[in-house]
């Protein structure tokens, strides 16, 4: 991959003309991906892509191209000839457009390198690890491994590099649906290189887990719920805020969920505070435009909104200063500050509610407000009395925002969970987050 | 970007008695922008690729890599057997010879409907420009962009270096968008949906039909209007849905749960299960005798339309729901025979698809519509005592198992004594989709029907985002959890 990052990088230098920038991300992946049902494999396979990002400045005028490169064992001759067909079209495009008064690139030659070393990736080892340690267990999974990289070059002699290599496995365990309602526990595990003796035991981990799900399903009426979000449930929720709630476009265009918090019209809990930290290593110090990303920007601190994310385009259209946030100004590298709430008592503090270990399918119900509603989902428990008594079946939330982690927030957690993303939409992706369990006094269940 | 699907040069079999498929996918998109009164950078993107897969007895693996040289597609050819050897040794294909599912004989060459040209890149622009000029009609709109999106794409399959199968659609993604903001309030209004729903395959005779030539002003003043308006009023009502929500509701509550690998499980890790069962087929009542539902590849403009699906068979109208009846799964022809291997042998549909190259095929939605009945809107409006029309939808979600579901729209409006009154703003309902189908009452006829659908259809691990289409009338629920917004 970084031979390929070389190729492109000359590709670049040779084909800018004269008052011509060229520059491009590249997005690379050798991927092994594995689903599994029923402890089987369903569908496996690999994937080699690296994607080119280019971008043509010709003085005050831009415009810009994806281009799959020919393989990740392109040569010279091949990355050239699509770099040199894309820029054709690239500058027939400019032609047609007009000076772009947001334009804001980083001409300064910035050279960074963070590389982390390849690890291989035994296929046959990981299913039969998977197979044994599953026994009749009802496992369903994914597994994604190999290499991911990404770069920043350009024609004024940037190249910024960042590769890491990773098997994340994430799977769950089902029991038979009781009368229709389903029973399952979500696991998962990742490390930097393939460890089946530690994923053979967080199976057994997850197997043991699952077994307080075959007590009697409890179905609950819509309401308010004392509940104590498991940090993937906290997760779940926070990952919302990427949605326009931290983007400085979406709060100065009405429409970020975050826009009440934004004015003071509320605020959340004293308890909450939330930084973008890419000292959590998920996620590459650079963006899209070639600048450095500052290494952290505090978003909430004490449950108030202190700052945004604000991309280089926005900072020009409105008049703001950027933290080099991605053109998409959500975060990537998300840290919520730990709690004092104890892993070993907080279902006692639960008292009787709800334990939430996944929320589901989340989305916006009313974005000015901040109200957003999903699902419970996986080994969500009822409790009594600090004991778990059963799964409950999946009930929908919707509530606001700024009163689940406002005045409803009782503790959080005093150990936060790593959680890199597993997304895959298009590409194995970069970030994650870092988030503890929540106490919260009520969560509005409305079906 | 020079075609090469042409003239390839196929891998062998790897191992003898194997099959191996070649599926190249070619990809050119545009996305032309105004946001704000500033002419966006133009994005552009060229992507071309090979997904090759063989089929053991047992097992079947794949390799995907835009490495078309011969070498790399027969590098390819050797990582898929291998995975695929991994696979007979711990697959969920008891019972089944997959050598037999790809089917090599080569189907009859799909002739693209014909299109209107589409102008030069500078008259869209310049569409493009009026279109969001003319959203600028009140300080109060904080935002408005006017966006298109054209894509071509061609993809060929071969089994066993046969030709298959080759495919070849243009699509057109035209939107216009206008938030108006006061105070606390913000309300966002748009051509077909914030996600673009309306999406359809052809040439410039889409934007037309889209309604943008001329929709900006018409957006920014409902914008403006939903500012001013009152909240939808909270309780049980009638339903109206119109065609551009209806495309969300049959997606997420017909279309989710009838895909068979969901039914099988393979989803249960992620997008989910489903509450029909594998025996439900042929017997159980989805919803009221008005309900049919086709899976339809044919329709003209649709944007899932295809000759055959990403594994070689051939496509064609099937019934889903007839009579409101269940009759068939979305299920391909893998999923059909993992089916049958439990002893449930069902008819399925042509629907094995992916992304792109890069993603192997799984079961998903195509063209999914909602038949028209024989009710006039007029006479749906008019049967209706006390109700909310909803139009465009704006926020959705429903649980692993497609059941309880919460959805909002852009746009409502009370329907009171059979007249329709007052505008509402953030209109939203919920329901179980196993009971809610059973409260349709009535269904628009055929000069109601409207073509939709979204280029966002998340599903699979690894993920994938397709393209899929959804045709309705509006049709009229009875009794339903309707709401406002606001904490």
């Amino acid at each position: 991959m970084r031979t390929l990052f070389d190729i492109l990088a000359e590709a670049l230098d040779a084909q800018a003309g004269r008052g011509e920038l060229l520059v491009a991300t590249l997005e690379a992946e050798a991927s092994e991906f594995v689903r599994l049902n029923h402890a089987r494999v369903r569908q496996a396979g690999r994937l080699e892509r690296a994607v080119a990002r280019l971008r043509l400045v010709d003085g005050d005028r831009q415009a810009s191209c994806a281009v799959t490169l020919p393989g990740l064992g392109a040569g010279r001759d091949a990355v050239a000839a699509a770099i040199a067909d894309a820029v054709l079209a690239l500058r027939a495009a400019v032609a047609d457009s007009e000076p772009d008064p947001l334009l804001d690139v980083n001409q300064a030659p910035v050279v960074s390198d963070d590389d982390a070393p390849d690890a291989p990736f035994d296929r046959a080892a990981f299913v039969d690890a998977v197979a044994q340690a599953a026994g009749d267990a009802d496992l369903v999974g994914f597994c994604a491994a190999g290499p991911v990289a990404r770069g920043f070059c350009s024609s004024a002699g940037s190249r910024q590099w960042y590769r890491r290599s990773s098997v994340a496995f994430d799977w769950s365990i089902h029991l038979p649906d009781d009368a229709g309602t389903r029973r399952a526990v979500k696991a998962s595990w990742s490390g930097s290189a393939l460890d089946v003796s530690a994923i053979a035991t967080a199976i057994a981990r997850s197997r043991a887990d699952a077994s307080v799900l075959a007590r009697p399903v409890r179905r609950l009426s819509p309401g308010d719920y004392r509940v104590l979000l498991a940090p993937r449930a906290l997760g779940d929720l926070l990952e919302m805020f990427g949605w326009g709630g931290f983007s400085a476009r979406s709060q100065r265009t009405g429409q970020s969920p975050l826009g009440r918090l934004a004015r003071g019209e509320v605020s959340m809990s004293p308890m909450l505070s939330i930084v973008e930290d890419l000292d959590a290593g998920f996620a590459p110090a650079f963006q899209s435009d070639g600048y450095p990303r500052p290494r952290r920007v505090p978003l909430i601190e004490g449950g108030r909104l202190v700052d945004t994310l604000v991309s280089p385009r926005t900072a020009r259209e409105f008049g703001l200063v950027s933290n080099a946030a991605a053109d998409h100004e959500s975060p990537e590298s998300m840290r919520v500050a730990p709690g004092a709430l104890r892993a070993d008592e907080a279902l006692a503090r639960l008292g009787t509610g709800v334990s939430v270990s996944n929320l589901w399918y989340l989305n916006w119900s009313d974005r000015a407000a901040g109200r957003v509603t999903g699902m419970t989902r996986f080994a969500s428990l009822w409790v009594e009395d600090g004991e778990p008594v059963g799964p409950i079946e999946a009930m929908r939330f919707d509530d606001v925002v700024h009163r689940i982690l406002g005045a409803s927030l009782e503790a959080l957690g005093d150990t936060p969970l790593r959680m890199p993303s597993t997304d895959t939409w298009d590409s194995r992706a970069t970030g994650g987050l870092e988030a503890p369990s929540a106490l919260v006094s009520a969560l509005r269940f409305a079906l | 970007m020079q075609p090469v699907s042409s003239g390839p040069v196929l891998p062998a079999s790897p191992s003898p008695g194997s099959r191996v498929t070649v599926r190249i996918v070619e990809e050119t998109s545009e996305r032309l922008t105004v946001r704000r009164s500033i002419i966006a950078p133009v994005e552009l993107a060229r992507d071309r690729g090979a997904m090759v897969t063989v089929w053991r007895r047992g097992g079947m693996g794949y390799c995907a890599s835009a490495d078309l040289s011969a070498d790399g597609l027969a590098q390819a050819a050797a990582v898929a057997d291998r995975w695929a050897q991994t696979v007979e040794r711990h697959g969920v294909f008891d019972g089944l010879d997959l050598r037999t599912l790809p089917e090599a004989a080569p189907l009859p060459v799909a002739t693209a409907a014909r299109a209107e040209p589409m102008p030069e890149r500078g008259a869209l622009i310049a569409l493009l420009r009026a279109e969001s000029e003319a959203m600028r009609i009140d300080p109060r709109i904080v935002s408005w962009t006017a966006q298109l999106r054209l894509v071509r794409r061609q993809q060929s399959l071969w089994v066993d270096a046969i030709p298959r199968s080759h495919e070849s659609v243009q699509i057109v993604e035209p939107n216009l968008e206008a938030t108006a903001a006061e105070g606390a309030v913000s309300q966002t209004r748009s051509l077909g949906g914030q996600y673009n729903g309306f999406c359809r395959q052809g040439g410039f005779e889409v934007i037309r039909a889209s309604g943008l030539v001329g929709g900006g002003l018409r957006v920014a003043r409902e914008a403006l209007a939903l500012l001013d308006a009152p909240e939808c009023p909270s309780g049980v009502r009638d339903l109206l849905l119109m065609p551009d929500q209806m495309m969300l509701q049959i997606h997420e509550s017909i279309g989710h749960p009838l895909e068979l690998d969901r039914i099988l499980g393979d989803e249960r890790n992620f997008a989910g299960g489903s509450f029909v069962s594998l025996d439900m087929f042929g017997r159980y009542a989805y919803g009221s005798p008005l309900l049919d539902v086709s899976f339809d590849p044919g329709v003209p403009g649709e944007l899932a339309g295809y000759a055959s699906d990403d594994e070689g068979e051939a496509a064609r109208k099937v019934w889903l729901i007839r009579g409101g009846v269940l009759q068939r799964p979305l299920g391909g022809a893998l999923s059909r025979a993992r089916a049958a291997a439990l002893g449930m042998p069902l008819e399925g549909t042509a629907n094995a698809r992916a992304v792109g190259w890069h993603r192997p095929a799984i079961d998903r939605m195509a063209n999914l519509n909602v038949e028209p009945g024989g009710t006039p809107f007029a006479a749906m409006v008019a049967s209706v005592e006390r109700g909310v029309l909803m139009r465009t939808n704006v926020s959705w979600s429903i649980d692993d198992a497609r059941n309880k579901f919460q959805f909002g729209c852009e746009w409502g409006q009370l329907i009171e004594d059979g007249r329709l009154t007052t505008v509402v703003r953030n209109p939203g309902y919920r329901g179980v989709s196993a009971t809610f189908w059973r409260s349709l009452a009535a269904v628009g006829d055929a000069a109601s029907v409207e073509v939709h659908g979204t280029p966002f259809c998340g599903k699979g691990e690894p993920g994938q985002v397709v393209r899929v289409g959804h045709a309705s009338p509006p049709c009229l629920f009875r009794g339903i959890d309707v709401f406002g917004g606001a904490g």
